[in-house]
């Protein structure tokens, strides 16, 4: 029997950001479709309200001709739409059997029955009776896959599945989602990989910025083709001037390793790059890619060898982030609420969080408020900070003032080099400008910024070089003229 | 119509409303308790909460128990505050009573200003190396403070058990399981003839003056703030997140140690096997109570005494067990968690219009 999904219309409205805007999809199975696009772009959106976990703020679903009521995860599943997340929602310590039954009401030894069933049909082979923790990615993946098929679903929603998979576990669900389309379930595959997306999907839609680019049959894409539409080219104008930057070196990283005990964090492979003054660096990359790593091995909140880091002619890499901060430079964490700054304490208080030994906040370890508050409004006038109570706890303050609050006080140490991460991950166009020109500024004061950043866009109209990071490993470091949104929509994919 | 709302800021009044309504509550609960086991409900109260404190010596009694529990749940707060779960405060007293009422032992036939002193510093250097083990162990090698610090209680009550019966036990003591009496420089001296309350109070007190001033003056204060709000946080700024962990344990490991020898030589005036009626568990219920805050703690561990002299009054009058005590704590505590559900909610009253 055929099936028919229809997205009409569909709006989500965060605030301060547009999730889905007026996306219309149709989906017919016998086919499998791809959801390209980067973070951020609202695929998540989309699929978490086709699984119920979000409910839309205007338009309607169909299934079959009929509307869809999804209100909450279990309507889904009540209406035989499966979904995959990204993450695995399996309990640990409970064996596979008891993991696939329980959240089903129909007797134990049918579904025993029916698992054995499945498992036969797709040739699949997991130990119903190990706890699920002794299992690798794949065979997780398998168990949740197994779950979905129980219920014999319409519709299937990957979640990115291959990100946690090896290149065997990838190709052998790839078969395996080939064969569920011939049986005539419906296949939405969500990914930014674009070579998966060539060697997989019949039919591709494209996703930027909550709005849906494109709808398109694979034989009429390429990798680059794809790249383009998920990236975005039209953007590129507005770059920076180019300066004649200075030839003076800042920091230069050298064979900077690390390696990680904690299986979901990347490791990072022989990373080598160095910057001179006034010059940004962005490394573009999807995320999960070793970001958060190198930009923690750069602050100094990962600790590595002395040698690997060189700045201002010290080596600096046994430091720790106050420590290097004495050294004259600045961070800007990616997570503004659980790291950059802390949600229940004041604004003035956060801004103490940069110690900067100079400034005297603290004297013979006592606290200076009134030097702290005086720093702190300082630092809103100069960086627009739109408040004037510096008492007010910083969870009050919107993303974009926050950010201005967190970026201004990294920089009115007046630092050597910025490194931030996703400066302006989440905020409104108002707020990106003033983010943007700010770094713009700091480059023509000949201070350099290494910008790690998941928005092509911002990265094409910031750097001045430019390289990509992929699976912890950098790529060779290009000149931002000659990189193109293609080339980086490529390399971001793992391709060369 | 009532809808419940998320509130968006916490206000400060509600903040410190919430333990008086548990307190409230508590009574309610308390009064129908009574009414079951055949008791008037109002006479019965009156015997648990005012009868006990309505003279001078039951004043001091009230002073007495309040010190220690004061103490060591500032102690606790530190801990608290950080994120870091010490619930083995009990265990630290007793280690802190042991190693001071060893030391006190050596001087047990000398007098001297210097003997006193020592005695005390010996309680808190127990109190710390006890609380260092469970900080040791979680920094280190990720261990859960939780079970540590609780089975470690158990342990320091054995180890107690053993020196007041094997080889501490008093010589001239027909084998009673104590040991002897310390010598008058060795105790705590009373405020007043005849009440039993002594300069232990002090100890107290200056430890709330001392934890509100490192806490909201200092920049350690403000490293275990940061810190305990998010350990993300901390490593960003540069805070030595592991020495905060270790330092907060050997604070509240010291407030539990002098607890321990505020009883021991003021009191009890030897070691035997109860040093403390879990005094280092109640703290805990003072330290919520009281907010974490030190002028809250203050009240909070009056309010708690109350409770310890209470069962006592209810057991000779009117032959109630005294582990009514216990149960009386134990509502506080779940009627302070169920009532904390007002800071973060809102009863909303809607007119039938909407």
């Amino acid at each position: 029997m055929n099936t028919n999904l229809k997205i009409s219309n569909v709006t989500k409205i965060y605030p301060g950001c547009v999730a889905n805007d007026n996306v219309s999809l149709e989906f017919n199975s016998g086919k499998i479709y791809a959801l390209l696009g980067e973070n951020g772009a609202g695929k998540s959106t989309l699929v978490k309200i086709l699984s119920g976990v979000v409910i839309p703020d205007e338009g309607k679903i169909y299934l079959n001709k009929n509307i869809l009521k999804l209100n909450s995860p279990s309507d889904a599943k009540k209406n035989d739409i499966g979904m995959v997340f990204q993450h695995f929602n399996l309990f640990e310590t409970l064996s596979v059997f008891e993991n696939l039954i329980i959240d089903s009401d129909e007797q134990r030894e049918n579904l025993k029955e029916k698992i054995d069933t499945i498992m036969k049909k797709y040739n699949f082979s997991v130990d119903l009776d190990v706890p699920v923790l002794n299992l690798s990615a794949g065979q997780k993946q398998k168990v949740e896959i197994i779950r979905c098929l129980i219920r014999s679903p319409k519709v299937l929603i990957m979640d990115e599945p291959t990100s946690v998979l090896t290149e065997q576990e990838t190709s052998e669900l790839f078969l395996s989602l080939k064969k569920f389309s011939e049986e005539g379930i419906l296949i939405i595959y969500i990914t930014h990989k674009l070579k998966e997306v060539m060697q997989l999907c019949d039919e591709v839609a494209v996703m930027r910025r909550g709005k849906l680019v494109s709808v398109s049959q694979i034989n009429n894409e390429n990798i680059e083709s794809l790249a383009n539409k998920m990236v975005g080219q039209d953007l590129k104008k507005i770059k920076k001037k180019k300066e004649n930057t200075s030839s003076e070196q800042l920091i230069k990283i050298t064979n900077l390793n690390f390696t990680s005990e904690d299986p979901f964090e990347t490791n990072l492979v022989d990373i080598n790059f160095s910057l001179n003054r006034g010059e940004c660096l962005g490394i573009a990359g999807i995320s999960g890619n070793g970001q958060s790593e190198l930009f923690q091995v750069l602050s100094g909140e990962i600790i590595s060898n002395k040698n690997s880091i060189e700045f201002n002619k010290n080596f600096i890499g046994n430091l720790n982030p106050q420590e290097r901060r004495e050294y004259l430079m600045a961070f800007s964490p990616e997570d503004r609420l659980e790291q950059a700054a802390i949600p229940q304490m004041a604004i003035f208080e956060n801004v103490a969080l940069n110690n900067f030994k100079s400034s005297n906040f603290f004297n013979n370890g006592l606290i200076n408020e009134s030097k702290i508050k005086e720093h702190s409004k300082k630092i809103i006038s100069e960086f627009n900070v739109n408040t004037d109570n510096i008492d007010l706890k910083s969870q009050f303050l919107s993303g974009g003032n926050l950010q201005k609050l967190i970026i201004g006080r990294e920089l009115i140490t007046s630092p050597d080099l910025l490194i931030c991460f996703n400066p302006t991950w989440g905020l409104d166009v108002g707020a990106i400008n003033y983010i943007h020109e700010t770094l713009i500024k700091i480059n023509e004061q000949n201070k350099s910024i290494i910008l790690i950043s998941t928005d092509t866009d911002e990265l094409l109209k910031l750097s001045d070089k430019i390289s990509v990071i992929h699976r912890g490993k950098l790529s060779k470091i290009m000149n931002a003229e000659d990189v193109t949104s293609e080339k980086l929509g490529i390399l971001m994919g793992g391709g060369n | 119509m009532i809808k419940i709302v998320k509130r968006d800021q916490p206000s400060k009044a509600i903040f410190f409303f919430t333990p008086v309504l548990a307190i409230f509550l508590t009574l309610i609960a308390g009064g129908i308790i009574f009414y079951i086991l055949g008791f008037k409900p109002f006479e019965a109260l009156k015997f648990f909460f005012i009868v006990p404190i309505a003279d001078k010596y039951g004043f001091s009694e009230l002073l007495l128990k309040a010190t220690p529990l004061c103490l060591i749940a500032i102690g606790l707060s530190f801990c608290f505050k950080s994120n870091n779960w010490n619930i083995g405060a009990e265990g630290q007293l007793t280690f802190g009573a042991i190693v001071s009422g060893g030391v006190a032992l050596l001087f047990y036939d000398q007098e001297g200003f210097y003997i006193l002193p020592i005695v005390i510093l010996a309680g808190a250097i127990g109190g710390m190396i006890y609380a260092s083990i469970p900080a040791i162990l979680k920094t280190y090698f990720n261990t859960n403070e939780i079970l540590v610090s609780l089975m470690l209680v158990y342990v320091s009550k054995l180890i107690l058990d053993y020196l007041v019966v094997g080889p501490w036990s008093n010589p001239e003591g027909f084998n009673f399981p104590e040991t002897r009496q310390f010598s008058d420089s060795a105790r705590l001296p009373l405020l007043f003839e005849g009440l039993r309350i002594h300069a232990g109070i002090f100890l107290a007190l200056a430890a709330v003056v001392i934890s509100w001033f490192v806490f909201y003056k200092t920049y350690l204060g403000f490293q275990m703030k940061v810190s305990g709000f998010s350990l993300k946080t901390a490593k960003y700024a540069g805070y030595k997140g592991k020495k905060m962990i270790i330092l907060v344990f050997l604070i509240s490991g010291a407030c539990a140690g002098l607890a321990g020898v505020g009883e021991i030589t003021g009191p009890i005036g030897q070691l035997h096997r109860e040093v403390s009626p879990d005094y280092g568990f109640t703290a805990i219920i003072v330290a919520f109570l009281g907010r974490l805050h030190p002028v809250g703690i203050i009240f909070a561990s009056l309010v708690v005494a109350i409770t310890y002299l209470g069962a006592e009054t209810a057991q000779i009058f009117m032959q109630i067990p005294k582990y009514t005590g216990q149960v009386f704590q134990g509502m506080i505590l779940f009627f302070l968690l169920a009532s904390d559900y007002l800071l973060f909610f809102k009863f909303k009253f809607i007119g039938s219009k909407k």
